[in-house]
């Protein structure tokens, strides 16, 4: 009898446990949150250590001057674009999170359009800013990076 | 309790299979409240698992010889400490507790990114129960449910065998274990980012605490294993190409080149197929290495009664999924391109690559040799076997560039070595391996291959030990400090580099151990009590052992009898102590085993084999007359250099794995964003 008991227990303990969610509703979040990495996060700081591992080299006479110059380049690029990206994705977040202030939005939007510029992500037609790799414009479907 | 316990595992079952349906839909159609369903069934499977196994070990601890498998691993007379380990004595437990450390493992990743990584967590939820479903099918539906009861209980167990009867064995099966199953985080996070198509850096950086893991984990679990065949075997080696050890070097090998190959995807953006390959197939031998031992398909000391079922079903799931991976890696395939190409040969990127072929070079030679028994039975119905000295043949000579390798990747150049940096870095640790050979050659050594890799092995030690001072001389310029402090904040401002340097050290200890086996010397000898056996050490010295005479023990708890032989040793005619070895009868084991004596010092075992009792009647019956006894003395040098070098292994791993704060957080801090904007681009060395 005992056993009966013990097992009727666990196992609607058990389904009870598992389908708490479903039954009241809650939802667990599928996306990237707002305080964590982006892709452009990890790139930053993939660049930033690999570039730390290029000045430790340097530092320690295992790269020639002009190699260390090269790699340094390259890693310095991709580590600022990807700073700049973080940099316009959280002006972006506080933007939506509407503590900031009118100039403030306003500079953001600049960034954003200056960095889209810069990889030619704005659409030179319609000047809306596409994601990075963008073929054509999301808004109306010109061709990008003429 | 074990009722309790069977009970739970029939539910973990239909909670893990529907918990895999609910993670895949709700991935798939953006459902939050599934995925939280989900992932509650990773909690509710490992509760119930929990339970299950607590049910096995209860079992064990109360002789309850009604179920087949307690009844087969124990018996009333067995320690307790053996009767607890029991869960994973045998197939049937053994296949519980993997899948109950899966679960935990689960848990514990289902549970750090409850708030973060979310995008992924649907399908790595999924895959990770996938794999606990497809355990759970096998343990109750293949014959091999470890609560099977017998028509009526046996009076006593059938015991342990004797040999299994070690400390060892009871942390080596969990450490390795533990290895095995902690790798399917990464590989859920594989092919999470397979199918949302988030192949950038993320994945990486969020599995590669989990790879580093699980790989300490192996490591210390094949070394745990050497020490354990180095004791209990009883014949002075500690690897045998055993197709189940093979079975555990094999993840060990891949997961070693793949925390090699992702520092060039990190640098210089390449390998991405590669290292998307090395997850998936890292992951397949962990699967690979329990399916060889638990199906009994291949005789080893350690596999069990042959299981046709067994081996079908993780065949079948072999298949499925390693298809799979690969259809998913060539949908992506666009998204794996690589941004960079090798710019030279002599670059740190080519010497990576270098090391990832002859890693798995060694790989496939060992697959292969572990494998072609079963293919040549299969094909001629005959048993072949290959023996170590296939391996040893193959894999000593490719080993030996893997470890001129590991001299050379930390100190050229990515991109491209110029010849100053060739000159500069390598002239002196080079002229110092050189040296070292050439004096071993002077000293009128000609072992050929183990004077090579003492020479590699010193030119690797100066190698390293060069980048640690160069490095702590720069750290200490740059911030002024005390050369101790410069050490520690360079070790502690870049684990994963000076962690793997220490494991490094770690792998030349063992190198160097393995090249010193062939200076190994041993002999065997017939003595009377009184008579004593001198053998020379290749270090120059002399031991003479004494034999003293035997003691018995008859009838006692576990044994039938007990033969213990004493030896005293003189080092260079110099009493340094006393040495024993012992016969030992079992009552549940059909032939006596060896317990050898081991004298251990820094630079060599003397191992000493109870052979032979020539008159065992009379021994063991105290009989003065009847004492002769045959020994083999043994000389193994360095060997202790296997677990010192281990330790160090242990201890770079875990600097490597410690987490890091500061800077370089792996996520966005918790600063306000326009602190976070001011992180330095030129950051320190």
């Amino acid at each position: 009898m005992g056993v009966i008991i013990g097992a009727v227990l666990l196992v609607g303990g058990v389904v009870l446990f598992v389908l708490y969610p479903i039954i009241q509703g809650q939802w667990a979040t599928l996306h990237r949150t707002s305080d964590e990495g982006t892709e452009a996060d990890a790139r930053k700081r993939v660049s930033l250590l690999a570039l730390r591992d290029v000045e430790m080299d340097f530092a320690t006479g295992k790269l020639d001057e002009e190699d260390y110059r090269a790699l340094q380049s390259e890693l310095s690029h991709a580590a600022l674009k990807a700073i700049q990206e973080v940099e316009v994705q959280q002006k972006v977040a506080d933007l939506v999170g509407s503590t900031a202030t009118g100039s403030e939005a306003l500079e953001a939007e600049i960034a954003a359009v200056r960095v889209g510029i810069a990889e030619g992500r704005t659409c030179a037609s319609c000047g809306h800013v596409n994601s990075a790799g963008s073929n054509f414009c999301a808004s109306c479907g010109e061709p990008l990076g003429g | 309790m074990t009722i309790l316990g069977e009970l739970a595992l029939w539910i973990a079952f239909p909670v893990a299979l529907f918990g895999t349906v609910l993670a895949f839909v709700g991935g798939r159609q953006q459902r939050g409240d599934l995925v939280l369903s989900a992932e509650r069934a990773v909690y509710a499977v490992f509760g119930l698992l929990t339970l299950a196994s607590a049910g096995i070990v209860a079992a064990f601890l109360g002789d309850r010889f009604e179920y087949w498998y307690v009844w087969n691993y124990s018996n009333r007379e067995l320690d307790v400490f053996y009767k607890a380990a029991g869960l994973w004595a045998g197939q049937r437990g053994s296949l519980l507790f993997w899948v109950l450390l899966l679960a935990m493992f689960s848990v514990i990743a289902v549970f750090t990114n409850r708030k973060k990584n979310r995008e992924f967590m649907p399908y790595v939820t999924g895959v990770l129960l996938t794999v606990i479903t497809f355990f759970l099918c096998v343990l109750l539906f293949a014959e091999v449910n470890p609560f099977e009861q017998l028509p009526f209980a046996q009076a006593d167990g059938r015991g342990l065998n004797p040999q299994l009867q070690n400390y060892w064995m009871t942390i080596h099966p969990p450490t390795l274990y533990l290895g095995f199953t902690a790798f399917t985080i990464p590989f859920a996070f594989a092919i999470s980012a397979l199918l949302t198509g988030r192949l950038d850096s993320r994945w990486l950086v969020i599995i590669r605490k989990w790879t580093l893991l699980s790989w300490f984990f192996l490591s210390v679990g094949v070394i745990f294993g050497m020490r354990w065949a180095y004791e209990e075997l009883g014949w002075g080696g500690y690897w045998f190409w055993d197709p189940v050890e093979n079975a555990s070097l094999l993840p060990w090998l891949t997961a070693t080149a793949f925390l090699h190959s992702v520092m060039i995807q990190e640098n210089r953006g390449m390998l991405k197929v590669w290292n998307m390959g090395l997850v998936t197939l890292t992951w397949t031998l962990t699967i690979f290495a329990t399916f060889l031992t638990r199906s009994g398909l291949i005789e080893s000391v350690h596999s069990f009664a042959t299981n046709s079922t067994i081996a079908l079903i993780f065949l079948a799931f072999l298949g499925v999924t390693v298809s799979v991976s690969i259809l998913l890696i060539i949908w992506r395939y666009d998204d794996l391109k690589a941004e960079n190409e090798i710019q030279s040969f002599a670059s740190r990127e080519a010497a990576f690559l270098l090391n990832n072929l002859l890693l798995l070079g060694i790989a496939f030679a060992v697959f292969w040799g572990t494998i072609f028994p079963l293919i040549g039975e299969a094909l001629t119905g005959k048993k072949v076997s290959v023996g170590p000295g296939f391996f040893n043949s193959v894999n000593a000579p490719l080993g030996m560039v893997l470890l001129g390798l590991m001299g050379v990747g930390p100190v050229i150049a990515w991109r491209r070595a110029t010849k100053r940096n060739i000159k500069k870095n390598f002239f002196m640790p080079l002229g110092v391996g050189l040296g070292v050979f050439a004096l071993l050659v002077a000293l009128g050594s000609r072992q050929w291959m183990s004077l090579i890799t003492f020479g590699l092995s010193a030119f690797v030690f100066t190698v390293i030990a060069v980048e640690f001072f160069k490095g702590t001389k720069a750290r200490a310029r740059i911030e002024g400090s005390a050369p101790p402090t410069a050490l520690l904040h360079l070790v502690s401002r870049n684990r994963r580099r000076w962690g793997g340097y220490i494991v490094h050290v770690g792998i030349v200890m063992i190198f160097t151990a393995f090249a010193a086996a062939s200076f190994k010397m041993e002999l065997i000898q017939t003595l009377e009590p009184g008579e004593s056996v001198t053998i020379e050490s290749p270090f120059g010295h002399t031991y003479t052992l004494t034999y003293q005479g035997v003691s018995t023990a008859l009838r006692t708890r576990n044994m039938e009898w007990q033969a213990q032989a004493l030896l005293t040793v003189a080092r260079n005619g110099k009493p340094v102590g006393s040495i024993t070895t012992e016969k030992r009868m079992y009552l549940t084991y059909p032939a006596p085993v060896t317990e050898v004596g081991i004298r251990s010092t820094a630079f060599e075992d003397l191992y000493v084999i109870l052979a032979n009792a020539e008159d065992l009647g009379r021994a063991l019956s105290n009989d003065a007359g009847g004492q002769r006894a045959t020994f083999e003395v043994q000389i193994n040098p360095l060997v202790g250099w296997i677990w010192y070098g281990g330790l160090m292994v242990a201890f770079g791993a875990m600097v490597g794995l410690w987490p890091s704060k500061g800077s370089l957080a792996e996520h966005r801090s918790k600063a306000t964003p326009r602190e976070a904007t001011r992180e330095p681009v030129g950051v320190t060395v």
